[in-house]
């Protein structure tokens, strides 16, 4: 078996000969390259098609792919020299048309030449991976025609010439320039950018440094900007009219950095036109063009914020500091709530209600009504004012505008427990007068600042609204009762305040009328009757009265006063002349408010229905009074109000202060006392910044009186200091 | 496994009789031990008053004199710490003889001669923190009394602390005579004040850091100390 040899038979393919005409290629060849010539000379119609097809088939077929490759690229150099030369022959303007003329022709005959190849390019091209017809076409036109030494800067230079003059306000042949351009394109995005448009962004960016240079110098922000912003237009425009739609961020950035950029800080302050006059001047076009331009820029926008927040904090910060403000709480904060129109439209206006800067006006505001320590106490008095009588005949909405604008000012207290104890103070006069306009608004505030704070801030406020309407219907429960029995006697209005509900006042009583008082005491035991277990004592330092007098000529008025205003008149149905001595013994009024009601009843014009001697504008405590036959006055109702300071004098300032201070103290320390329960043990910082954080909705408490508090709770074994790190503390269940 | 039973069997065997050993050492010492506390109570008798059997303030004032030490010297007071002596100015049996037995003093002049140890002792770090809170305890002479006067106070540094931070008690002796905020000293600002002194680089104050939640008052002292430096 090894012995034997294996033979293996292979049958031979049977070999064709062909036989060619060896002058086949270079005959064909020149049918071709004729033909070639002809499409050039736009000789094609007489031309076969079918043809010269054929034959570049053939010469393919038959090997001659290379021969036919070469020849196509000299004829087609050969020719491109030839336009090459004839268009840089071309004089001024029609160099570019010349330009364009023999680039669509190139691209007729390209086509044309493409088609009779196609064979070639579709077996014989990618074989030998070869640039196809058509972009070898692209390609010699690019190296031989288009960067030729005399075309390539010629070229460059006329378009860039061409876009200068447009810059100038020439009008130039923007389709020509745009068939310019598309070529280069056609030719490949980086013929495009090199050859084009990287010397277009050099040139643009000297042409705009140079002249917004020019513009700096001659124009006011606002001309600069309206400029900078047609610029900036032209250029959008100029790309979507003959440039690649690629280079439109980077031609826009090129004049953003130039005209904006470069000038930012120079513009923002410029001098008598710069941001703050605009704001001051109400420029809101020009602010919104600022604003427009500079957000396209890096940081442009924080220049302009920074700007306008240092602008609101200093007006802030004189507006709230200045004496002369202080002297009228209600223009006060009316002042503070224009301050925050004016911002609030110039952000909505031109700022495009921009979020940051809405965070920069609040914390502006935040920064600056917080300077003066008796913003609470105004926006209180604010509202009392509105309240009282400012709201009156105005509509619902409107009311509803006015008390969001005060809660806006309202969010911006650090302090709002000082807010809400003068909101106490001022309400509870307000009910207790009679004097509150609207009981709707009265009513919606108060939900707003729920809403705001939660139901412990306002549970106080709403008791005392229950306290009116309760005593309204014990009033009508004991006339309905006692009615017919008082006859013709004095008639009694008591609110019956909760202890606890109503700010706290000193309690300080005098003695009533004995015609009053009688029916003083049936009312409370009539109440007491019907309310077991309570206490009820005379708040006659909140009460008021009308009272009927006849005087000299028989002329009759009805007095409005205060229940200490009433009592010391009472005492002249039976005299005609007594001394102060003889007055406060009588009505046991404590002296300072003696003095204040005395004076309102014999000092003030118009409203003197007691005459003193001597006549002064103070009440003194050797002083006479007499009832003023003589008083006259035009009205029938008579008010007398009692001479107080309508805002609180600076020592009642630093009692209500003092007040502030000793409330907070178990607020500080049962917020202390939950965090260190669920905590166990923390450091000071963080008990400190969390106490913070659980208050700021109320008030900022002075971390020195958080340190305090802290101390406090140690002495009274809530907590303890570990015993290795000080900075610890422990809590002790 | 036989081995291990074996040593185990023999450990006890050894310290019964060791322990036989101690047991007589100890009986002998306290037979000696009964003696001296004899002599010890005797002692307190000597000065105790009659009607209250405690030695009361006259008590111990005639027990310093016999010790001829001065009943303001601050190691009276260490006497009392060692005592463990909980009413200020009085001291009961029990107290008496915890502390004489640990100084092994049953005279006068014993325990006389032992008061210089008694103050080496006190001064020792791991004690004096303990003596240094003693000392204000021992001052709250009253039920549930949290703090001390100032003017006790600065006496109490004086005495306690004055001879080893004579700058740092000076000062603070002064600010707390001149500030108005505070009319009485808790346990907590006592503690603080020693740490104060055992901490922070004096007069120079370098190393105070009020993040470091020292309490209030040293704060403000802190804060006197610089505003009068500069």
């Amino acid at each position: 078996m090894s012995a034997q040899k294996k033979r293996n038979f292979q049958i031979e393919a049977f070999k064709h000969r062909v036989v060619v005409d060896p002058k086949y290629a270079e005959k064909t060849w020149k049918i071709l390259e004729h033909a070639i010539h002809e499409i050039y000379n736009h000789n094609a119609s007489g031309l076969s098609f079918e043809e010269l097809y054929r034959n570049a088939y053939n010469m393919v077929l038959h090997k001659f792919g290379e021969k036919l490759y070469s020849g196509l690229v000299n004829t087609m150099s050969f020719h491109l020299k030839e336009i090459s030369k004839g268009i840089e022959a071309a004089q001024g303007e029609l160099f570019l048309v010349e330009l364009n003329r023999k680039w669509a022709d190139h691209n007729k005959a390209l086509q044309m030449i493409r088609d009779i190849l196609m064979y070639m390019d579709r077996t014989f091209i990618p074989s030998t991976h070869k640039t196809p017809v058509h972009e070898l076409g692209l390609n010699l036109w690019r190296d031989v025609v288009i960067h030729s030494s005399k075309t390539q800067t010629r070229l460059r230079d006329t378009l860039l010439e061409l876009v200068y003059m447009e810059r100038s306000g020439e009008v130039i042949n923007r389709g020509l320039m745009r068939n310019i351009i598309k070529m280069l394109m056609d030719l490949g995005s980086s013929v495009y950018q090199e050859d084009f448009e990287k010397h277009f962004l050099d040139v643009s960016a000297d042409f705009y440094r140079l002249e917004s240079q020019q513009f700096i110098e001659s124009c006011d922000c606002g001309d600069y900007l309206k400029k900078a912003e047609r610029r900036l237009n032209e250029e959008i425009e100029r790309v979507s009219h003959y440039l690649d739609a690629r280079s439109e961020p980077k031609i826009t950035s090129v004049v953003e950095k130039e005209m904006i950029e470069s000038h930012m800080q120079r513009l923002v302050h410029m001098e008598n036109s710069g941001l703050v006059n605009m704001f001051v001047d109400d420029k809101y076009e020009d602010l919104g063009r600022m604003y427009n331009l500079f957000r396209r820029v890096p940081s442009g926008l924080s220049i302009v914020r920074d700007v306008m927040t240092s602008y609101i904090r200093d007006t802030g910060k004189q507006l709230v500091t200045d004496p002369d403000r202080l002297k009228d709480p209600v223009d006060y904060v009316q002042r503070l709530l224009d301050l925050k129109d004016k911002y609030d439209k110039v952000i909505s206006l031109a700022f495009n209600n921009d979020k940051t800067f809405q965070n920069a006006l609040n914390s502006s505001f935040e920064y600056f009504i917080n300077l003066n320590a008796r913003s609470p106490e105004f926006i209180s008095l604010f509202v009392d004012d509105k309240l009282r009588r400012g709201l009156r005949g105005v509509s619902e909405e409107d009311i509803e505008i006015v008390l969001d604008k005060v809660m806006m000012l309202f969010r911006y207290l650090q302090e709002k427990d000082v807010f809400e104890k003068y909101y106490k103070q001022h309400l509870a006069k307000r009910l207790l007068s009679g004097k509150t306009v609207s009981d709707d608004a009265e009513r919606s505030l108060i939900v707003k600042l729920k809403t705001e704070c939660g139901y412990q801030f306002t549970s106080k406020l709403e008791g005392m609204f229950t306290d009116m309407k309760t005593s309204q219907d014990t009033m009508q429960g004991f006339y309905a009762r006692f009615g017919t029995e008082l006859g013709e006697g004095p008639t009694l209005v008591v609110q019956v305040l909760t202890t606890g509900s109503w700010p706290t006042q000193a309690s300080t009583t005098c003695n009533l009328p004995p015609e009053i008082l009688g029916i003083c005491e049936k009312f409370k035991s009539y109440y007491l009757g019907t309310h077991t277990g309570r206490r009820l004592s005379w708040q006659t330092n909140m009460g008021s009265a009308d009272l009927k007098a006849t005087f000299g000529k028989g002329q009759k008025h009805e007095l409005n006063v205060s229940t200490y205003q009433m009592c010391v008149l009472m005492l002249f149905n039976n005299a005609d002349r007594l001394s102060y001595r003889d007055i406060e013994q009588a009505t046991e009024i404590p002296a300072v408010d003696l003095k204040r009601c005395l004076q309102s009843l014999a000092c003030v014009k118009g409203r003197n229905v007691l005459r003193k001697e001597p006549m002064s504008k103070d009440i003194a405590e050797d002083d006479a009074f007499f009832f003023n036959d003589k008083f006259t006055s035009k009205l029938y109702k008579v008010k007398i109000g009692t001479v107080v300071a309508q805002r609180e004098s600076e020592p009642e300032n630093q009692e209500t202060r003092q007040r502030v201070e000793e409330d907070r103290k178990p607020q500080i320390e049962a917020a202390i006392v939950r965090i260190m329960k669920a905590r166990r043990v923390l450091d000071h910082n963080n008990i400190v910044t969390e106490v913070t954080k659980q208050l700021q909705s109320r008030f900022l408490p002075n971390p020195v009186v958080i340190k305090k508090r802290i101390e406090s709770l140690i002495e009274r074994e809530f907590l303890e200091r570990d015993k290795e790190d000080r900075k610890l503390y422990r809590y002790l269940a | 496994m036989r081995r291990a039973a074996t040593r185990k069997a023999g450990q006890p065997n050894s310290t019964s009789v060791n322990s036989s050993a101690v047991d007589l050492f100890r009986s002998a010492s306290s037979r000696a031990s009964t003696k001296e506390l004899e002599r010890i109570d005797s002692l307190f008798y000597s000065y105790a008053n009659a009607s209250s059997g405690l030695i009361d303030p006259e008590g111990i004032e005639s027990l310093c004199s016999d010790m001829e030490v001065n009943h303001t010297d601050v190691r009276i007071l260490m006497l009392a710490w060692k005592m463990k002596s909980e009413k200020q100015g009085y001291f009961n049996l029990e107290e008496w003889r915890t502390g004489l037995k640990s100084l092994r003093a049953d005279t006068v002049s014993k325990l006389k001669k032992a008061l210089p140890d008694l103050e080496k002792e006190v001064r020792r770090p791991s004690n004096f923190v303990d003596f240094y809170s003693y000392a204000f305890r021992y001052c709250l002479t009253e039920e549930k009394q949290k703090s001390i006067d100032i003017e006790s106070i600065c006496e109490l540094l004086d005495l306690v602390l004055g001879s080893q931070f004579h700058h740092q008690v000076n000062a603070f002796v002064e600010y707390l005579k001149i500030q108005s905020d505070y009319k009485v000293i808790n346990m907590d600002q006592w503690m603080g004040f020693f740490r104060f002194c055992n901490e922070i680089s004096f007069p120079d104050l370098s190393n105070y850091d009020s993040e470091l939640a020292w309490p209030l008052i040293l704060d403000n002292f802190v804060e006197w100390l610089q505003a009068k430096q500069s």
